[in-house]
């Protein structure tokens, strides 16, 4: 593309802003530019330079918003923060917001509020406009989107998977059989977890299942084999209309199969998406099922007195980190913390924690870009590693598919023998099914 | 010398009235118009009662940044307050409040101890984290590197504002509030005040100047954050 080409797309793209929304243009005025929001980013934590200061890196957008839509920025220029858009640093423009993991951190701090994770959307929705979206990244969007899952899965591949699920758990439960029912039509519950809960780290949906089963209640839920895959990467690239295009597919899905409850599974950004933004944006209208996350179900039935665990089969010490999506994003906190107290001996908090907790350090996507694994080792995840040491467990539960592969990779990159997995994976292992907990065996 | 007395003293504080209160409006309408998706941010308050306590929370104690940066905080908190004490106590110089504190019960005695004392600390709390504020910039890393000519120019006009104001407070020369109240008051009945005497006070002149640019300023700068961050809390505080 010709610099001026990228330039005349940059501007144009800015210029939007004066459009919608609210918070947008709000943000690109007030900022005070005081840097409480870099004392409380995990990135800049990691590494403190002027790159990673969050309000440097808004200010991407900021000076050229101030440059093209405001008086004073066209009469004054730099000196009232103004500057133009050099088509040369598109490539610093892109590396830059994707080294913000969009955990929202900096909002809940800020004295006005200032969430910088929506102005890196927008830097990130820019970069897409011109084709400059990270491949990785990209790669996901067009699987995700021809397949109705990220893993590139067909229902005949998840068929096999749920299969194999049913089959260990037999295993496990000395012959009971537990059900995983897929696109049954009139079901009340429909699940939908991130696909790696399904071919992953299977062991979350099997917790769920049992779950149900316990409940007697294993004719009354479904998964879909066209749709078992929450996760949508439209969020973190910044392209809305993938975003909806991705999320449309399920509502339709669950409006087929005339569910009551859609149930999500352990996926943060996943639950966000449905619950606080479609939902609540009403963007298909009303919606004849309510939507919830499946460890508020767990935890309602287990405050129920309806589950039973033997907790000597999680006795190693256990922390949970919160996914910034469920804390700060969906206001999901005490519930993990319910299911994890009921079925491990020794559940211990890090701090700070809940809505206040630091990211992973792979949110935003980044987790899935290998190409800045070494950034995401040492310098995003580097808050959460010490948190992580801190607490000696040697158990992270975490329930978002994204955090679990960042955490693994930080735990092998620094050698430290800690096992990353969901919440529905430890009361997996310790729920009784007919009075009796599973014998375990090995999925390494 | 007239023509600056008129430009400075007459034509100024009507431009700077008409430039704040048309900016703000301007601002506030376009902000109305634009379109606010869902984007809550947890803990939110449940309910609208819950919203507007955590909203009085922010105003009157900072509380985001209270959790955020303790340092700034306490030199923030303390500047505004001031800045706000100072903002009231304005009405002093503008109008005779006095009869209202007499009918409260006070005597002249104790108003002119209150504004002594009250004023005269205000007057040097807020220069001292006004400059505290512009150090902090010029040495603390994560708030020097995102600092630019705008950010300097705002403390500085405000530490300039105060250091004049101060002058008049403090000098030995006593300062009668008598005659900024009749120009105050010829200027609000539209009467003709550019041969008042109290403009040929060169300091009240370069006070009264920084002060109104202060004000043409706000609408168009970062200092717009005293009728945004209302409404920025409100985005992601509402359930
Ligand atoms: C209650 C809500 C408010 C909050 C939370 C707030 C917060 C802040 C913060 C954090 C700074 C940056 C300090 C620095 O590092 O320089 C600041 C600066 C400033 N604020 Fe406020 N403010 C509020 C309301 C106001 C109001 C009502 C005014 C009225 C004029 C005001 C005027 C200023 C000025 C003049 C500055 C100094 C400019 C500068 O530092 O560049 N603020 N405020
Ligand atoms: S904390 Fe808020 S106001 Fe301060 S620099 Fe960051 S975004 Fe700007
Ligand atoms: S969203 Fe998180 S990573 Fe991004 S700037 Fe804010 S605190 Fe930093």
């Amino acid at each position: 593309m010709k610099p001026e080409e990228m330039k005349e797309k940059v501007v144009s793209s800015i210029k939007a802003i004066e459009k919608a929304p609210r918070s947008m243009q709000m943000y690109m005025e007030i900022c005070a530019k005081c840097g409480t929001c870099a004392s409380v980013c995990p990135i800049y934590f990691g590494k403190p330079e002027k790159r990673y200061n969050p309000a440097e890196r808004s200010d991407l957008v900021r000076r050229i918003y101030k440059r093209y839509c405001t008086m004073s920025g066209r009469l004054l220029g730099s000196l009232a923060g103004a500057q133009d858009f050099d088509p040369g640093k598109m490539q610093e423009w892109v590396e830059m917001f994707y080294e913000c993991t969009g955990c929202r951190r900096c909002a809940s701090f800020c004295p006005f509020g200032i969430d910088n994770s929506v102005i890196t959307r927008k830097g990130r929705a820019v970069a897409d406009q011109l084709g400059l979206t990270p491949k990785t990244m990209l790669k996901v969007i067009q699987v995700s989107l021809a397949t109705g899952n990220t893993d590139n899965a067909s229902p005949a591949a998840f068929k096999a998977a749920i299969e194999f699920l049913e089959e260990e758990m037999e295993e496990e439960h000395g012959g009971t059989k537990i059900k995983i029912p897929v696109d049954v039509v009139g079901a009340e519950y429909f699940y939908v977890p991130p696909s790696g809960d399904v071919l992953v780290n299977p062991e979350a949906t099997m917790g769920v299942a049992k779950v149900f089963h316990v409940l007697g209640m294993q004719d009354r839920w479904t998964m879909s084999s066209k749709c078992f895959d929450g996760a949508n990467y439209g969020l973190f690239t910044g392209d809305d209309k993938s975003m909806k295009a991705d999320n449309k597919a399920y509502v339709e899905e669950a409006r087929r199969l005339g569910v009551k409850v859609m149930l999500m599974g352990e996926c943060g950004h996943a639950h966000r998406i449905m619950k606080m933004m479609m939902e609540k944006g009403r963007w298909w209208g009303d919606l004849p099922f309510s939507i919830i996350n499946c460890m508020e179900w767990t935890a309602q039935q287990i405050e129920a007195g309806r589950l039973q665990f033997d907790k000597s089969k999680n006795a190693q010490p256990v922390t949970y980190h919160d996914p910034c999506n469920f804390g700060r994003s969906c206001g999901i906190v005490d519930e993990p913390r319910k299911i994890m107290e009921a079925s491990c001996a020794d559940f211990r908090e890090m701090y700070p924690n809940r809505a206040e907790n630091w990211c992973c350090g792979g949110g935003g996507g980044l987790s899935a870009m290998d190409e800045i694994k070494e950034f995401r080792m040492e310098v995003s995840g580097k808050k959460k590693l010490a948190q992580i040491r801190e607490t000696g467990a040697t158990y992270v539960a975490t329930a978002c598919s994204n955090c679990k592969r960042q955490l693994t990779q930080l735990m092998e990159h620094h050698g430290l023998e800690i096992e990353v997995g969901g919440v529905h994976d430890m009361l997996s292992r310790a729920i009784l099914v007919d009075g009796k907990a599973a014998e375990r065996v090995s999925y390494d | 010398m007239e023509a600056l007395k008129f430009l400075l003293g007459v034509f100024l504080p009507y431009l700077a009235l008409l430039v704040f209160v048309g900016g703000m409006l301007y601002r506030l309408a376009r902000w109305k118009k634009l379109a606010s998706p869902p984007m809550t941010l947890y803990p939110a308050p449940p309910d609208e009662a819950g919203n507007l306590k955590n909203l009085l929370k922010e105003t009157l104690f900072f509380k985001s940044l209270f959790h955020g940066d303790r340092w700034l905080w306490v030199l923030a908190w303390l500047f505004h307050v001031v800045l706000a004490l100072i903002f009231v106590g304005h009405f002093r110089v503008f109008t005779n409040v006095d009869a209202i504190f007499m009918k409260m019960g006070m005597s002249e005695q104790a108003i002119l101890a209150m504004s002594g004392g009250a004023g005269g600390a205000a007057g040097v709390i807020i220069l001292v984290t006004a400059i505290v504020l512009l150090v902090r910039r010029l040495v603390v890393q994560r708030a020097r590197e995102i600092t630019s000519v705008a950010d300097y120019f705002a403390l500085a006009l405000i530490g300039l504002i105060v250091f004049t104001g101060d002058i008049m407070r403090f000098s030995s020369e006593h300062f009668d509030l008598s005659d900024t109240r009749s120009y105050f008051a010829g200027l609000a009945t539209f009467s003709n005040v550019a041969g008042d005497p109290l403009l040929d006070n060169g300091v009240f002149l370069l006070h009264m100047t920084l002060a109104l640019l202060l004000f043409m300023y706000i609408p168009f700068s970062k200092i717009l954050h005293l009728g945004g961050f209302f409404f920025t809390h409100q985005l992601i505080r509402k359930n």
